[in-house]
């Protein structure tokens, strides 16, 4: 089942005024339970925008949004509640934080959202758990903190909220290699063991073939492609045009072919592309 | 709200009033202001007003865009004039004492019905005068310019103009940037179950930590680094430092030179020759 369904959704910035944008236009989109979902695009593609649209910060201008098979916009005024349903981590989420201790910042969420004092110290300590997050570092001021590790109690004030859906638009840009891999990881290993649905923005297109299971591709406010990681990275001219790149081992396996080498071309991961190898290579053999 | 009055409203057009030194405008101005004050007379008013809508014209700033920048200061307009008339004491009854009890207590004289609309002459001819050549015509750079050329004397009795001059150019230069940053927090804080809009005062007020707190923060670093960016060129003050835009008077700001003499002397005859506030 869908958790996300958008229909036929359109946004436009700066509404009749010269500087008219049309951010999204026609987009109909559906997030399957349970997955983690990437959505990739150029700069000022819309993916942003697109996914403000999944928690009702920004009310479109056409289309529906259901959460849950229900329409957000149905009733307005309770629009807030759909915000502990779709968990948001903006873009540089380390400016938010505000409180005394890692703790209580993190706490903020569960505490709006009125549940009891046992039950905070316990989405606390999990998330805590999810991001990387030691007992001593739950006990500093989140200004103390090097900025990756902001990031990750950023990260964990919004997974504490408990969303059937957590958005996390570029929870890796301006991070080291490590420290990429550490978030990415400690996301991929929440949603294996909390089976929440999670989407992730992102240009990187290594992230995204290393973590996701499904990916959109935006391009100039329109959803263009929309599958596995297979598919959409064996559209080489189509990402292309969009503005993107395969993953640097996809090009590999492409140049591979193109000497002679008959291994397939949907090949996104290190991983993949050495089995794929190994087993030509073998085959090769045999066939001598 | 009166935020709005002053800032950013810069009106593009090419137009005698555009291209003034922004000394000259800040030198008008100032008597402007001084002439609105000593101004006793109905003649004086007529003529200040008639002045200023003569440059409003010249200056090619539709009239319209001019009342939307008073619009937000009508209430306070309205409020000032009201007091004015209520309070006023005076010789000449227009309504009070002798037509309601007296506990009433609301007398009304000619004066301060005179009072009063004087009063609202002035409010509205000042600000028309202070935004048509401070915001609508002049860019914030422009006049940050002419305040630091203008006073420049004033060094010479160690006042940091240059220093001032700068913080205000700063300051003008990051209000966009804190207003967008604020709408992000808001949008962060908000997709955290934060509620800004319901609640008693204090409830209310506590809401707002969760952005004031981020906002503060990242200004001071945003300020450390415009510091560091700033030393990293070379910047140490305003000692030595050329400009890109060097200011001279032209004829047309020795006009204005005049004008705001002629402007002055005659709002002094007046008062000395046409008497008191006459009915």
């Amino acid at each position: 089942m869908s958790i996300i369904e958008l229909v036929d959704v359109g946004f436009i910035y700066g509404k009749k005024s010269p500087y008219e944008i049309h951010a999204l236009q026609n987009i109909n989109l559906k997030i399957e339970e349970g997955c983690i979902t990437g959505i990739i695009g150029h700069t000022g593609s819309g993916k942003s925008t697109l996914v403000q649209i999944f928690n009702g910060l920004i009310r479109p201008d056409s289309g529906k949004v259901l959460v849950n098979g229900k329409d957000i916009w149905e009733k307005p005024k309770e629009i807030s509640k759909i915000r502990y349903i779709v968990g948001m981590v903006m873009q540089y989420p380390e400016y938010q934080l505000f409180a005394d201790t890692v703790w209580e910042d993190i706490a903020y969420g569960p505490r709006n959202m009125k549940v009891s004092e046992e039950e905070v110290k316990k989405r606390v300590e999990r998330s805590a758990y999810f991001c990387g997050i030691s007992k001593e570092t739950l006990e500093k001021s989140p200004f103390d903190l090097s900025g990756g590790q902001k990031r990750r109690v950023a990260l964990a004030g919004v997974m504490a909220m408990d969303p059937d859906v957590l958005v996390l638009d570029e929870p890796a840009a301006g991070l080291d290699p490590r420290g990429r891999r550490e978030i990415l990881g400690g996301i991929k290993e929440y949603r294996e063991k909390s089976g929440k649905s999670v989407v992730i923005v992102s240009h990187s297109m290594e992230d995204m073939a290393m973590y996701c299971d499904t990916i959109a591709v935006m391009s100039h406010g329109k959803l263009i492609m929309h599958g596995d990681c297979k598919t959409v990275f064996s559209e080489k001219e189509m990402l292309a045009e969009a503005g993107l790149d395969v993953p640097e081992i996809t090009n590999t396996v492409h140049a591979l072919r193109k000497r002679g080498i008959e291994i397939s071309k949907s090949i996104y991961t290190v991983d993949g592309a050495v089995n794929a190898i190994k087993e030509y290579l073998r085959g090769d053999k045999n066939g001598l | 709200m009166g935020f709005d009055v002053s800032l950013g409203q810069y009106y593009e057009a090419n137009s005698f009033v555009h291209k003034l030194d922004p000394r000259m405008k800040l030198l008008f101005v100032i008597v402007f202001l001084v002439a609105t004050f000593v101004a006793k007379n109905i003649f004086a008013f007529v003529l200040l007003v008639a002045l200023i809508l003569f440059f409003v014209i010249i200056s090619r700033v539709p009239l319209r865009v001019i009342f939307k920048g008073l619009k937000p200061l009508i209430v306070i307009i309205i409020f000032t004039a009201v007091l004015n008339i209520f309070f006023t004491k005076g010789e000449n009854y227009l309504w009070g004492k002798e037509i309601i009890p007296n506990f009433w207590r609301v007398d009304i004289y000619w004066e301060g019905l005179i009072n009063a609309g004087i009063l609202v002459v002035r409010i509205v001819t000042l600000l028309i005068g202070t935004s048509l050549f401070f915001s609508y015509t002049t860019t914030p750079i422009e006049l940050t310019d002419g305040i630091e050329t203008g006073l420049a004397p004033l060094k010479k009795i160690k006042i940091p103009i240059h220093e001032f001059a700068m913080m205000m150019t700063i300051a003008l230069r990051f209000i966009p940037t804190l207003i967008d940053e604020t709408s992000k927090i808001m949008n962060a804080q908000k997709a955290r179950g934060a509620d800004f809009s319901s609640g008693g005062l204090i409830k209310r007020a506590k809401a707002l930590i969760p952005i004031i707190i981020p906002l503060f923060v990242s200004a001071f670093r945003r300020a450390d680094e415009l510091a560091t960016a700033m030393e990293c060129r070379c910047y140490h003050g305003g000692n030595g430092r050329t400009r890109m835009k060097i200011l001279k008077m032209k004829a047309r700001d020795y006009i204005m030179l005049l004008i705001s003499v002629a402007m002055m002397v005659s709002v002094i005859l007046l008062n000395i020759y046409a008497g008191g506030y006459s009915l």
